[in-house]
């Protein structure tokens, strides 16, 4: 454990001792964020709101928003920091060092393509997973402590990655799609524009189809029910014939509630249904994100390594046969 | 004399040649902006304009059939296209910063056109021209097409953005051309002063954010608001670009609004009475400011933007003069 650190993994932390230092920053500037608010900010803000009794004036009816808007603007970054990531990987991690020719030379220098590679993956996968775990940590204890000043919910795109290891996934994806890309193209730019397109894609459709990772949960009655606050609700209606339907002409009905009563009747309803997402599915929701995430990130890897030996190798065995 | 005369019908092409990359990449982001815009012009509209007659026409507290699908894509599809032309200005940034200047001078590129009689002036003045006019004739009609696109939406679609709209107010006008050229600069200063490319794609980039955030504070201060004051009864009005809200007293003095609520309520017309409120004011800008505004803080933009081309000229000549007066 004493020895220090040599070869590749050092030259990679050498190298891009600026990433590292913005990726430090970036942790703990947050984690320090997140204390403050919670701490100082908190406090201010509640102390205002409850000096602010509407009826006896008050100067900031928004004090709220001193406390919500940072903190929804640190898990934005949170749960976006992926894309630098796979702008960073894609660019100045392996592009850049393909199109300098600067990778061909550390091969010649009894560092194996495979080994170079391996570093090169390995020691800012271990820092984004310390720095992204430290995160998550510290988020997941910044949001939940002073929820009565937020207005956001566990089920929000952002919120819903920052609070849980697929967050690291995601980090890792970028670190192996990025590194893909740039192998794949072998320029800095286009890699940097292809990795993040790439990673914003695969985001998307994510965060798209995210409802449908974990078998829904639907409520039915008879008279109508109020969602909790806690759901995420995907879907509501009424049951017409015993089929669910959200095309309910409830402006045909009007009058006393009696008379409102016998239309809604006349029209057939005989229930009510909500599907939503009870908050207990946070987790099997999130775990199967994560592993779709990391899937996609092995698969890049995998890829990435056979490439190389793929490319490196075949020079070799041309330039024998020439002989 | 004759040196640059006969290395002048060079420069234009290898210019060109040199970046054809993006040439196609601007090239196509035209066309398919461009396309969008105009379908959403055509089309969109008049599907939306056709559901909204729709919807107007309904009986109230009849059935209301009406086509919900084409009101709500026009506004997702109005939406897209405005913020992909707001991105303009950083795609041009990173750009710059990334390919024009940065990586020519990490890559020795630049000293070898040097030394190959182009000056370095020249050889800035064509980095900088040629995609100024590329990028602002580009942007230019993107701006052009998404204004067209908005004022025919505006008279017959009812969800179509007001003209304040923080997406509608910068995508419809010269000020989003400002900032793409102002993002050009930024990226040929950036790369000139820190002579590697990644470094200054994302300063380049950074700078742009920069200037836009500055903006947004700045721009409702341009040029001067309009006060409209309204009775307590029918509560502040919201007539254009707000830029402060509250109450105003019998002495005329302007207080914060304490957010009671409307004087339907017995406590909040005690707690006006208290104040000594007679009424709301409303600092704002009405449509009519929209172009003075618009023209106020693209001059401010452009005249941001000369300055980084300054700076990036006169980095350059000192930086090549040094090297010459090494040698």
């Amino acid at each position: 454990m004493t020895t220090p650190l040599t070869g590749p993994p050092r030259a990679v932390l050498r190298l891009h001792r600026t990433a590292l230092i913005v990726w430090g920053l970036f942790v703990t500037g947050t984690i320090a964020g997140l204390v403050w608010l919670n701490t100082v900010t908190a406090d201010s803000a509640r102390a205002k709101s409850a000096r602010c009794d509407p009826l006896a004036y008050c100067a900031d009816p928004f004090a709220n928003t001193s406390y919500s808007a940072p903190i929804s603007w640190i898990s934005t970054f949170i749960c976006y920091g992926f894309l630098a990531v796979a702008a960073w990987a894609g660019a100045a991690l392996i592009g850049r060092e393909l199109e300098q020719g600067t990778a061909r030379l550390a091969w010649t220098q009894g560092v194996s393509p495979a080994r170079w590679l391996a570093a090169k993956l390995a020691v800012p996968a271990l820092v984004l997973t310390v720095g992204g775990i430290m995160l998550v940590v510290a988020f997941r204890w910044g949001w939940a402590a002073n929820r009565d000043l937020m207005g956001d919910d566990w089920a929000f795109a952002d919120v819903f990655v920052a609070r849980g290891p697929a967050t690291v996934a995601y980090a890792l994806c970028a670190l192996a799609v990025g590194t893909l890309t740039a192998l794949l193209l072998r320029r800095a730019l286009p890699a940097l524009a292809v990795s993040l397109g790439a990673m914003w894609t695969l985001n998307f459709f994510l965060e798209r189809y995210r409802e449908s990772f974990w078998p829904t949960v639907t409520r039915t009655s008879p008279p109508e029910f109020e969602a909790s606050r806690s759901w995420w609700p995907l879907e509501n209606g009424a049951i017409i014939d015993g089929r669910r339907t959200q095309d309910v002409p409830y402006w045909e009905c009007d009058g006393t509630s009696a008379e409102n009563e016998r239309c809604l009747d006349d029209l057939g309803i005989t229930g009510h249904y909500t599907t939503y997402h009870p908050q207990s599915h946070y987790w099997p929701l999130h775990l199967v994100e994560t592993g779709i995430v990391l899937t996609v990130a092995a698969v890049a890897t995998l890829i990435a390594f056979r490439l190389l030996r793929r490319r490196t190798t075949a020079p070799a065995v041309r330039k024998g046969a020439s002989v | 004399m004759t040196a640059p005369t006969v290395a002048a019908p060079r420069l234009l092409p290898w210019l060109l040649r040199v970046h054809r990359p993006a040439l196609y990449v601007w090239t196509g982001l035209l066309v398919l902006l461009g396309g969008t815009l105009l379908w959403l012009w055509g089309p969109l509209t008049d599907a939306a304009a056709e559901a909204w007659r729709q919807y107007n026409a309904c009986a109230t507290g009849g059935v209301c059939r009406y086509d919900q699908d084409a009101i709500l894509r026009y506004k997702d599809v109005y939406l897209y296209a405005s913020f992909a032309v707001l991105a303009v200005p950083f795609l041009v940034a990173a750009w710059a910063g990334g390919a024009l200047t940065g990586r020519e001078l990490e890559h020795g590129t630049a000293q070898l056109a040097w030394s190959q009689g182009i000056s370095p002036a020249r050889w800035l003045t064509a980095k900088l021209a040629v995609p100024a006019a590329l990028v602002g004739a580009g942007t230019g009609l993107l701006v052009l097409l998404h204004h067209l696109t908005w004022s025919a939406g505006r008279s017959r679609v009812d969800n179509t953005k007001s003209w304040f709209s923080t997406e509608t107010f910068y995508a419809n006008g010269p000020l989003v051309v400002a900032l793409a050229l102002a993002g050009l600069a930024a990226g040929a200063l950036a790369g000139l002063l820190l002579r590697r490319s990644l470094a200054a794609l994302g300063a380049a980039a950074v700078a742009v954010a920069a200037l836009w955030t500055a903006l947004r504070f700045a721009l409702p201060h341009l040029w001067p608001t309009a006060t409209g004051v309204s009775g307590l009864d029918g509560g502040p009005g919201y007539p254009g670009l707000l830029v402060d809200q509250g109450l105003v007293t019998a002495t005329g003095a302007h207080i914060d609004n304490p957010g009671c609520g409307s004087t339907a309520t017995a406590e909040c017309r005690e707690l006006f009475d208290r104040l000594d409120a007679v009424g709301y004011y409303t600092d704002y800008h009405p449509a009519s400011h929209y172009w003075p505004l618009q023209l106020t803080a693209t001059g401010a933009v452009l005249a941001a933007a000369a300055l980084m081309t300054l700076i990036a000229f006169r980095l350059l000549r000192r930086r090549t003069a040094d090297k010459g007066a090494a040698r």
